[in-house]
């Protein structure tokens, strides 16, 4: 379908890659759609609040609007602005011993899971995956804090590479 | 060895006064409750006790079904666990992913020689069967079962010969006694935990629901609530407006206080002295049990390659009578907070600190806790340490002296030595250390606290960087064990970035070359 799974690259090349590019458009509409919800049920809101509120002062009734109207053009902003800026620190690596991935803008954290600790791993793909060809993979680990750690925005024969190559290939591990 | 195997009839007995029980509870309430309320004869048409009756009948019902359902089998290679008369259910638990296997026993179930008993396995919250109640042949019966599975095992693993002698006393604890806590120990146990004030706080909820408080309370201190107030009121005139300084009530009540915090001590260490009576912890081959209990007798055994960290614990006071605690995070029953599961993990509630490090090195075999190489963190971590602390300082001042005004400088300057002093022992007392087997953290000034990982329990290593670490070019390692909690958790921060970079880069690598083994 696309050029870059029909090659058979190594999927353990030890490299760090970025998640695929179509991620952008993806979580664009995901916060579009995100921020319109949440601008419509603040729009009922206020229009509530504006018709049954007889006592609130003329000042707030005007400034009401306005500062909705503020808010929503700005969520609307970061909601396109964010998933490009945020892009470049999201990367992940896979070699023979594990997958390392990284991600945080501001607070960043880079998990390393070792293959032999991979307890199970789902690649789940939701509508809008489905349409950009995008998949999450989902690593479950006996760990606590690092139980289950996701990464998004795969394209989805890559996650099921990935998927193939973490899982343990032998019996050994069975204990 | 096939043969399917029923619950002791004795559960019947133990179920069904566990439904009177929580009966018994919301009853008592009403009881007291309808008693306060009205003079009369309880206020409540007369002839409802019957109905309560009624409602324990499905609760029979259930019992006996479950009772009659039950029944448990030992395959070759795993238990299967059948229950249920409409909806069955059949559970497979293969005997290798049996983490512990916990038997508690009561007064009650020590006179029908049963055992309560809970096998947990890694998954999950809750514990993966609940055998309530079993024989103590049965029990036995199961133990060798899961035991036998594991032999082979354990084969692989270095103890050998451990492993031949476990077989040969079966059943019988003739292991090693690591700890055993006599009397004196008991009650310095209780002493150090003070529990009592969890205990206590417990009790007033009841004395309180139950309206007992009030009376009581009006008897010891007079009229309580007008006393409370009207020492406030005093203590607010003598702030304010220079008042004559209350002496006699604050003499009062310090003294009242003094005698609360003694009593919450003896509390504390008489339920030390029931909760843990007589605790011993056995190794027998490869596996360590703990025994403990006055009234209800709790047997735990977890397998030592289970042990996930390790974590050696000291209060001001603990150091003070060179004392340590030991505790051993597992697998199972991730998140269960009952008494009987954080218990079970307490390789020693009390140990000398001398024999600390020969514990450890039992539990983790091959491990030198005092020939670990303790590393600092970054030497300008009480730059970063400090900061917050003096923000907040600053915010508290500009509120306290926007309410009383120029004092607050005063408190300023009171907090800040405090604050400077505190952090730099936080930061001196931060520490880790790294070996080809295990990963070691401590902290903690003035509750001080030591944690080991083993290398192959590693589950995944995470390098973290907030924005304040990565101006300061400093980043914290995370290291994450099956069963960590916020205690036990070996997160070292303050790091120099590079060396973190490289100890994460080295942790994960060899646990990767390690194969993980429950």
């Amino acid at each position: 379908m696309t050029e870059p799974s029909s090659e058979p690259p190594p999927i353990a090349d030890g490299l760090e890659h970025r998640l695929d590019p179509r991620v952008i458009p993806l979580q664009r509409i995901t916060g579009g759609l995100t921020v319109a919800a949440f601008a419509l049920a603040s729009l009922g809101v206020l229009a509530i609040v504006l018709t049954v509120g007889d006592d609130i002062p003329t000042a707030v009734r005007r400034l009401l609007p306005v500062a909705w109207l503020v808010l929503v053009a700005t969520a609307s902003v970061v909601a396109y602005r964010w998933p490009s800026h945020h892009y470049p620190y999201t990367s992940y690596l896979v070699d023979e011993h594990g997958i390392e991935i990284r991600k945080g803008v501001y607070w960043r954290a880079v998990i390393n899971v070792p293959r032999s600790r991979v307890q199970h791993i789902d690649v789940s793909q939701g509508p809008l995956d489905r349409r950009y060809g995008l998949g999450t993979l989902v690593l479950y680990t006996a760990g606590t804090d690092h139980a289950r750690v996701a990464l998004d925005g795969l394209e989805h024969g890559l996650a099921l590479g990935i998927r193939e190559h973490l899982l343990p290939s032998g019996a050994d591990d069975a204990v | 060895m096939r043969s399917e195997q029923r619950l002791h009839p004795a559960t019947l007995l133990f179920d069904m006064a566990g439904h009177v029980k929580r009966f018994a509870v919301p009853g008592l309430l009403v009881l007291v409750g309808a008693s306060r309320s009205s003079a009369g004869p309880w206020g409540i048409p007369s002839g409802w006790e019957p109905w309560l009756l009624v409602m324990l009948v499905p609760a029979v019902l259930a019992t006996v079904a479950r009772y009659l359902s039950f029944r448990i089998r030992y395959d070759e290679r795993e238990m299967v666990i059948r229950s249920g008369l409409v909806f069955r259910n059949e559970r497979h638990v293969p005997y290798t992913r049996i983490q512990n296997v916990d038997a508690s026993q009561n007064l009650f179930h020590r006179f029908f020689h049963v055992v309560e008993v809970r096998v947990e396995t890694a998954g999950g919250e809750k514990e993966e069967a609940r055998l309530s109640v079993l024989a103590q042949a049965a029990f036995d019966d199961m133990k060798r079962h899961v035991l036998q599975a594991r032999a082979p095992l354990a084969v692989e693993s270095v103890a050998e010969p451990a492993t031949s002698e476990e077989r040969g006393t079966e059943g019988t604890p003739a292991g090693e006694t690591l700890v055993h806590l006599p009397l004196r120990e008991l009650l310095l146990c209780g002493l150090l935990e003070n529990k009592g004030m969890v205990l206590i706080g417990a009790a007033s909820g009841v004395i309180w629901e139950s309206g007992l408080g009030n009376s009581v309370m009006g008897r010891v201190m007079g009229d309580s609530e007008s006393v409370g107030r009207s020492f406030v009121r005093a203590l607010i005139s003598w702030f304010v407006d220079g008042g004559p300084l209350p002496l006699a009530r604050i003499g009062f009540g310090l003294a009242a206080l003094l005698v609360f915090l003694v009593v919450v001590r003896i509390v504390s260490m008489v339920w030390a002295f029931v909760r843990l009576y007589d605790f011993r912890l056995t190794r027998i081959g490869d596996d360590l049990r703990t025994e403990y209990g006055l009234f209800t007798r709790v047997t735990a055994t977890v397998p030592i390659r289970r042990v996930q960290t390790v974590t050696v614990a000291a209060g001001p006071l603990h150091r003070w009578l060179k004392r340590a605690t030991v505790r051993v995070e597992t697998a199972g029953g991730v998140g269960t907070q009952q008494a009987g599961a954080s218990v079970r993990e307490w390789l020693a509630p009390l140990i000398h600190q001398d024999a600390v490090a020969g514990l450890v090195a039992q539990v983790v075999p091959g491990v030198a806790l005092e020939s670990l190489d303790w590393q600092p963190v970054h030497p300008r971590a009480f730059r970063r340490a400090i900061k917050p602390k003096l923000i907040g300082i600053v915010l508290i001042s500009l509120v306290a002296a926007i309410v009383i005004g120029r004092g607050a400088t005063g408190l300023a300057l009171l907090m800040l030595p405090w604050a400077v002093f505190t952090t730099r022992q936080f930061v001196a007392h931060l520490g880790w250390a790294e070996s080809d087997e295990v990963v070691a953290m401590r902290s903690g000034w003035i509750w001080q606290r030591l944690t080991l990982a083993r290398v192959n329990k590693i589950q995944a290593v995470a390098l973290r960087e907030s924005p304040f670490d990565r101006r300061a070019a400093m980043a914290r390692v995370r290291v994450d064990t099956a069963g960590a909690s916020e205690f036990t958790r070996i997160d070292i921060p303050y790091l120099d970035g590079e060396v973190a970079r490289q100890l994460s880069g080295r942790l994960s690598a060899q646990a990767a070359s390690t194969s993980f083994r429950w």
